[in-house]
């Protein structure tokens, strides 16, 4: 992920790389720009975290054409980034210590940390660079003995260099603080190292009793530990004897700490907002208020810091245990917001989820972070299911998901802004309709505005049942029909098929009936294939195509996945009247051109899962018409019919159930169809 | 307009040159541009036509002549004239070119008593102008005078601008030795300025002879071979200009009358001056529309010219149809109406059109040979022509009564019928003959001159006539379309063995011909009705081949559909009374509905039909009946809702119409009430009388009211609900609309037109959800809870902080080592201000040993 690298490592790179530099100017320039109006302090912190994601955005954007990076804008919620910085600015983390803390200094520790330094490239490289100093020392050396007045010269000049340097440095930590926080490091005047055996000690001081002054020291030590390598001449740098100490700190702080500030303050597991809310004013909270502020600072530093994707989502699964804390911090949950963004959208599964999981809590616990969170999700997601591959088509069904559970949260406030989007969706398509021009086309033709369909079929799919979204149903079913009618054609397919996907689902959730078959009829249809390259077999795959490229029209290969694709829409629309009274009469048409289809195809790998269906399909009509012959009421009676067979259906032992059910597990691979 | 300019011309030379020009003469050229005022102000049609036809550079002279700013004018002018004075070293010779090239001079012209003049080239053509207008004037006397007068001053302007232009000659001379060293640089450079420079001078000539034949083409006509001239130029440009400015004149000047070739005694007869001057100017007239028209002709096979030759020849075609040459006119744009050029194409059809539209300019004479031409044309290419040729039919207009008509027609009637049999047989010539011998039989050869004079004043056209004349366009018409109907029959037959050809390329006249079938039915003979009816019967796919895979029929669905709509089109239009049998029509369309596919097959052709066929049926048989019920609510299961809604409002019908039908919406003793030939229904029967509908159930009733289009589910539901009623009685109509109607406003594209409907009401049951997941499958969650492996964590941990750790110690070792190395850098600079100082001190010391 070298999107991810830590703020350390970029930093890194910025200072000792050439190419950089430059850029670096130029973003000092913004950044001293943009500072402008603000206070300072943390508010040069945000504008760090900013910093990535912005990145991270740009390189998309590169990589797609212009047209739909408008696009994204047009279906884009407007955000506010108004933030609300208020309370804190003014601390910068760093507890005072009760002296009466013990410190050990163990020197068996030493040698362990020498063995535990890996071997890699930038190491290779030190070693070298200390041979290559002594090296020049020495030569410094003997010109200075040759020539001792050459010591007086150097003496001057560096102090001159030293004071030209103080000047520069001075813009320099202008840019830094910005960059990296506070870097007034004379605040934290303890710079006693800290040996695995003082955390040992304060580790079990503090499990033992909450109230045990070794907290600060601990949190201290988790601050300077989060901003480790941060500021390389600071003292924090030196603070810690080996990475065990690291290690042994971070884990304590992280897994511990909840239960801790929860003894202090004596709130239950299942403690919300209000309580802390109402906590505030009390005198416990002015105790622990310090302490619990620097532990989430520094657990979001931290954050930013990380790079690896199971430690970030470690890290994520033990904050979401403090989240009720945050809620008393706004401005700190505003950040925590955006660095979650950055970590779901991002490809990795486990840490996806555990941003999302994290996400949601936030915007469960705190009514004000809902808004900012349905429209960052929202536009996060749009943006990053621009591209849709084989690879990460998983992701965006996860992705989508997410949104939805998101969007449950507050169905109310979630129906306004699905309204609004579906409303953009629309008024695309009706220019795209009136006008037909390939720019206006494309706008359609592109995954930003299919995922974004899907998005709110989901979200239909899942509160059908409990709200009456009768209003955005229609619309969207409006929006679906209209671009299956806008892009006819077999090239269209794909995207084709994925409408109708939908419209499946769309139509289980409601139990209204949509004549699915109208939409395969080009599925169905014998097409001639072109013989000759039989040899060079392409896989296609339709989950992550809208429109077939030209060459592979007449492959065989395109012929089969649609018929296998259409078979599997085809089974899941019978699947849903497969128990309805009329079902051999939906059954007719498909089966007659299942038929045919079956007799003329000369791909011979397409003939077994024809039949299967045509057997399958016959088989439940001959049962439904057998069971339809003994009842005796009319169409025109709607209970009877509704009633007709829903013990059957709710067994769900009809032989055509289970035959959907294992077409369905037979395309699991390929793309979600059922969850 | 070149007059125009000219006059401003000549006022900024009377500064220069001396008064030579009498004051009455002023006087009269006065009058003159008031005139051309008066012309501009009242035809600016005309001027807005001229504006057409150049982008630039006509553009600018119209523009001046419009009466637009004056001072732009002016500027314009004076911009001309000073590029003219730096760029004319061309100029001579060009002066000299236009001598040589006016080769309409140089030839000889045949005067009106057939005497053979050849014009000497003169020196200036202004002189050529006025002498030829002398000549005239001698005989015509007096008259003439008047011409003379209007004429000299512009003679003379010209020839005081060619002063003019010889003193800037030689302004211009002298400047061109300075410039010898670079003189075949400027060689080229001339060149080209004189190409462009004689483009700008052609075009302005062209422009001055245009403006003196719309202000006078009596005495004037002469100029037109002048145009045609320039026209014949090699610079394609000034071709184009000059075909479009000699357009824009013919256009203005060609009489509302035929000019009618001069006879023998006629000839002999002494008549006036006038009447001589007249048959001059329309004999000139004539022969340089003639000229034209060749090179029209000619023109339009060369590709570069193809767009324009095609425009003028359709605009002539509709201005004058009237006028002589018409027939060649009409034949070339026949010719382009199929064309591959999209834009000659469209302006072919429209000129067909608007000939078939106004019929008073040219009496229906014009439409009639247009149909012919077009019956020729489609015959000679054997039907594969663009759709758009036959397409131009459907503009035609017939008198309703020409059918029936009194006794007298009656026998006229069978003749002509028979002599259409004929036609099919026997070549095109005939009807041209007949036309011929008919004329004369009605009009005596006495008359004829008084006639033409009649029919010359007043346009209005005998009764009589124009009957014969529809009568013929008739007969033309629908030869033309069953040419293409057998001509699709037997390919149709033919390339069903073969079977390698698109369907939709092979009759590219049917769908025309089908429509203009349709929109004629009224008018067809009830003697070709049973051949019409059977033709159709083969081409809607009816016999044998219905067992096939209709893939290999060469007709697509619609064209199939098409052809059932114009068969009960022509039933129903003649009153029913045609005694065929109509029921095979039934037959194709029972299983075409089955074969129609919503992107492939046009919905309305298939609403047309459920239409033309089912809903504006009277009673139909029960069975049948029952077959078409069954069909369309099955059909409505498996199309989209415009379909489905076409579906159900004819089902509706047919359940009204036949009220025992209606025991199908009953389900009585398990399956059907009513016992049939046939007792289980059979979804995949071909003929309606053989699938036992009669004996099913509508069940796809119940399932539609489920639909997700609220008007298909209500329909649904209004049918379902004739159940209860008892057979005399209908349900309350829901939609009063045709099945046509019905698909038109469900379809895709007119939902999409319709304003979005905006905010959506928003009324929730509040139901705030709990923490449930409702997206998100437990098995995903699961994985969050699985804590990262204690010792991967550690491992992890600690490098990331030996990363950490040897990046900040990288820093620091660089940022020593520079240091270390600019120190000992440092001691070469050192090493260089000992030098100096060094230096300094020994030339002062030696400076110090010097004194």
């Amino acid at each position: 992920m070298a999107k991810k690298l830590g703020k350390k490592a970029r930093k890194f790179a910025r200072k000792n790389l050439q190419s950089a530099a430059k850029r670096n100017r130029k973003i000092r320039n913004q950044f001293n720009h943009r500072r402008g109006p603000r206070r300072g302090g943390s508010a040069g912190r945000e504008d760090g975290d900013e910093d990535v994601p912005q990145q991270v955005h740009d390189s998309t954007m590169v990589t797609n054409d212009a047209a739909a990076a408008t696009l994204i804008h047009g279906l884009e919620f407007p955000e506010d980034d108004a933030e609300l910085d208020a309370d804190l600015s003014d601390s910068d983390g760093y507890l005072s210590e009760d002296p009466g803390c013990p410190y050990y200094s163990d020197s068996e520790d030493e040698k362990a940390a020498k063995d535990c330094i890996m071997e890699d490239g930038l190491d290779r490289q030190n070693d070298d660079m200390n041979r290559d100093i002594k090296k020049q020392k020495k030569k410094l050396k003997k010109l200075l003995d040759k020539d001792p007045e050459f010591a007086n010269f150097l003496e001057k000049w560096q102090s001159e260099l030293e004071s030209y340097r103080s000047k520069e440095d001075s813009d320099e930590d202008e840019m830094d603080s910005m960059d990296d926080d506070d870097s007034n490091d004379e605040n934290s005047p303890n710079a006693k190292v800290l040996t695995s055996k003082t955390i040992s000690e304060w580790c079990q001081l503090v499990s033992k009793d909450p109230k045990s002054p070794a907290l600060r020291n601990l949190l201290n030590a988790f601050r300077d530990a989060c901003r480790h390598g941060v500021h390389s001449h600071g003292p924090s740098m030196q603070r810690f004897q080996n990475a065990r100490v690291f290690y042994q700190i971070i884990t304590f702080v992280l897994s511990e700490l909840d239960n801790v500030f929860r003894a202090l303050l004596e709130i239950q597991d299942d403690a919300n907002k209000g309580k802390i809310m109402n906590l505030r004013n009390s005198k416990k909270w002015q105790t622990v208020d310090p302490l619990i502020k620097s532990y989430l600072q520094n657990s979001l530093d931290l954050l930013s810091q990380l790079t690896d994707n199971k430690m970030l989502a470690f890290v994520l699964t033990r904050l979401r245990a403090s989240m009720v804390l945050f809620s008393a911090y706004p401005s700190t949950s505003s950040r925590l917001v955006k660095i979650l963004f950055r970590l779901w959208a991002s490809g990795d599964q486990g840490l996806s989820l555990s941003a999302f999981l994290m996400i949601r809590e936030v915007a469960s616990l705190l009514p004000d972070c809902l808004d900012l969170c349905l429209t960052k999700s929202y536009n996060t997601y749009i943006a990053s299911t621009k591209l849709v591959n084989d690879r990460n088509t998983k992701h965006i069904y996860f992705l989508t998901d997410c949104l939805v559970e998101l969007y449950s949260l507050d169905v109310q406030k979630s129906y306004e802004r699905a309204v609004t989007s579906v409303e953009q969706l629309n008024a695309i398509l009706r220019q795209a309709s009136k006008t037909k021009e390939k720019e206006d086309l494309r706008k359609i033709d592109n995954w930003q505005y299919i995922n974004c369909v899907n998005l709110w079929v989901r979200f239909l799919c899942c509160h059908y049942k409990d709200y009456n979204l009768h209003p955005l149903f229609s619309e969207v079913l409006q929006v679906i029909r209209g671009v299956a009618h806008l892009f006819r054609g077999t090239r269209y397919l794909p995207l084709r098929l994925r409408l109708v996907q939908m419209l499946n689902e769309l139509s289980t959730c409601s139990q209204m009936f949509y004549p699915i078959p109208s939409l395969l009829f080009d599925c169905l249809e014998f097409r001639e294939v072109s013989q000759k390259e039989q040899t060079q077999r392409t896989k296609i795959n339709f989950s992550s195509l809208l429109k077939v490229p030209k060459n592979l029209l007449k492959s065989r290969d395109f012929q089969e996945e649609c018929v296998l694709s259409a078979i599997q829409v085809l089974s899941a629309h019978f699947a849903q009247w497969s128990y309805h009274v009329s079902f051999p009469e939906v059954a007719t048409i498909p089966l007659f051109l299942l038929k045919r289809l079956h007799e003329q195809t000369t791909i011979e790998s397409l003939h077994r899962p024809i039949k299967r269906l045509i057997d399958q399909v016959t088989e439940n009509k001959g049962f439904i018409e057998r069971k339809r012959e003994v009842v005796s009421f009319s169409p025109n009676d709607k209970a009877s019919v509704d009633s007709f067979l829903q013990e059957e259906k709710v067994s769900r032992n009809a032989s055509f159930t289970r035959f959907y059910a294992s077409v369905a597990e037979n395309c699991q691979p390929k793309g979600r169809k059922t969850l | 307009m070149g007059k125009r300019s000219g006059s401003k011309r000549k006022d900024k030379n009377k500064v220069i040159l001396p008064p030579e020009l009498p004051p009455e003469i002023d006087d009269d050229e006065v009058d003159l541009s008031d005139e051309d005022i008066a012309f501009y102000g009242t035809d600016s049609s005309n001027v807005a036509h001229f504006r057409h036809f150049d982008k630039k550079s006509i553009d600018r002279y119209v523009g001046r002549v419009a009466g637009r700013d004056e001072g732009e004018v002016e500027r314009l002018y004076e911009e001309r004239q000073k590029r003219k004075a730096t760029e004319s070293s061309g100029r001579p010779r060009e002066d000299d070119d236009e001598l040589e090239v006016d080769p309409v001079d140089a030839l000889p012209t045949k005067t009106l008593q057939g005497e053979l003049v050849y014009n000497r080239a003169k020196k200036a053509r202004s002189e050529d102008n006025t002498g030829s207008v002398k000549t005239k004037a001698q005989e015509n006397g007096a008259d003439a005078k008047k011409i003379i007068k209007k004429d000299e001053p512009k003679g003379k302007s010209k020839n005081k601008k060619g002063d003019d232009n010889k003193v800037k000659n030689i302004q211009s001379q002298t400047e061109v030795p300075k410039g010898q060293l670079h003189s075949n640089v400027l060689e080229e450079v001339k060149e080209e300025l004189s190409a462009e420079e004689l483009f700008e001078k052609k075009k302005a000539q062209l422009a001055e002879l245009g403006m003196a034949m719309l202000e006078d083409p009596e005495s004037n006509i002469r100029s037109l071979n002048d145009m045609l001239s320039i026209s014949n130029d090699k610079d394609q440009k000034v071709v184009k200009l000059g075909l479009m400015s000699l357009l824009a004149v013919f256009k203005d000047i060609i009489p509302s009358y035929r000019i009618r070739q001069l006879t023998e005694k006629e000839l002999a007869v002494e008549v006036s001056k006038e009447v001589k001057k007249t048959r001059y100017y329309e004999y000139t007239l004539i022969r340089c529309y003639k000229a034209y028209l060749q090179k029209l002709v000619s023109l339009e096979k060369q590709p570069q010219f193809y767009t324009v030759a095609v425009r003028c020849m359709c605009a002539l075609l509709d201005t004058a149809p009237h006028f002589n040459f018409r027939e060649n006119l009409l034949a070339s744009v026949v010719k382009n109406l199929s064309s591959s050029d999209d834009v000659a194409r469209k302006m072919c059809c429209e000129a067909i059109r608007s000939l078939f539209i106004n019929e008073g300019k040219h009496r229906g004479e014009a439409t009639i040979e247009a149909v012919r031409l077009i019956a020729d044309h489609v015959k000679l290419n054997d039907c594969q022509l663009h759709p758009d040729s036959i397409d131009v039919f459907l503009s035609l207009r017939f008198d309703e009564d020409i059918g029936k008509d009194e006794t007298e027609e009656e026998k006229v009637k069978p003749k002509k019928n028979k002599r259409w049999q004929k036609s099919q047989e026997v070549p095109k010539q005939l009807p041209v003959n007949d036309k011929k011998k008919t004329r004369q039989e009605l009009i005596s050869k006495a008359r004829e001159e008084v006639d033409a004079d009649l029919r010359a004043v007043s346009f209005s056209l005998d009764p009589k006539e124009r009957k014969r004349i529809q009568k013929e366009t008739l007969s033309a018409l629908f030869e033309t379309y069953f040419r293409i109907l057998k001509h699709s029959v037997t390919t149709s037959n033919s390339r069903t063995k073969v079977n390698n050809v698109s369907p939709s390329g092979l009759h590219p006249l049917l769908t025309p011909c089908l429509a203009g079938l349709g929109k004629f039915s009224h008018l067809i003979d009830v003697d070709f009705m049973g051949e019409l009816i059977s033709c159709l019967k083969k081409l809607s796919g009816y016999s044998d081949r219905q067992d096939e895979i209709p893939n290999d029929n060469a007709l697509s669905v619609s064209e199939r559909l098409q052809c059932c709509i114009v068969a009960f089109k022509v039933w129903r239009s003649n009153l029913e009374a045609l005694n065929v049998d109509l029921q095979d029509f039934f037959v194709q369309l029972y299983n075409l509905i089955l074969e129609y596919r919503p992107d492939r097959d046009h919905g309305e052709v298939l609403a047309d039909a459920l239409k033309t066929l089912l809903w504006e049926g009277k009673q139909q048989d029960m069975l049948r009946a029952a077959a078409f019920i069954k069909r369309l609510a099955t059909f409505a299961l498996s199309f989209g809702s415009a379909e489905a809604i076409a579906a159900l409002v004819t089902l509706k019908h047919l359940l009204q119409k036949n009220s025992k039908c209606r025991n199908m919406l009953e389900n009585d003793s398990g399956g059907g009430s009513l016992s049939c030939l046939v007792a289980k229904y059979n979804p995949e029967a071909t003929d309606p009388y053989l699938s036992g509908a009669l004996a099913s159930v509508l069940w796809e009733l119940s399932l539609l009211e489920k639909h997700y289009d609220i008007s298909v589910s209500s329909m649904a539901s209004n049918i379902l609900s004739m159940a209860n009623l008892n057979p005399t009685q209908n349900p309350v109509p829901i939609l009063n609309v045709n099945p046509l109607e019905a698909y038109r406003d469900l379809s895709m594209e007119r939902e999409l037109l319709k304003p979005a409907s905006k905010s959506l009401p928003l009324n929730l049951k509040k139901k705030r959800r709990g923490k449930e997941f409702v997206a998100l499958s437990p098995d995903v969650l699961k994985k969050a809870d699985c804590s990262v492996d204690k010792h991967e964590l550690e491992e992890k941990l600690q490098s990331h902080f030996a990363v950490l750790r040897s990046i900040s110690e990288n820093e620091r070792l660089r940022g020593e080592l520079n240091h270390t190395l600019s120190s000992i850098n440092m001691y070469k600079e050192y090493k260089k201000q000992q030098k100096k100082k060094n230096m300094k001190f020994k030339t002062g010391r030696k400076k110090v040993a010097k004194v």
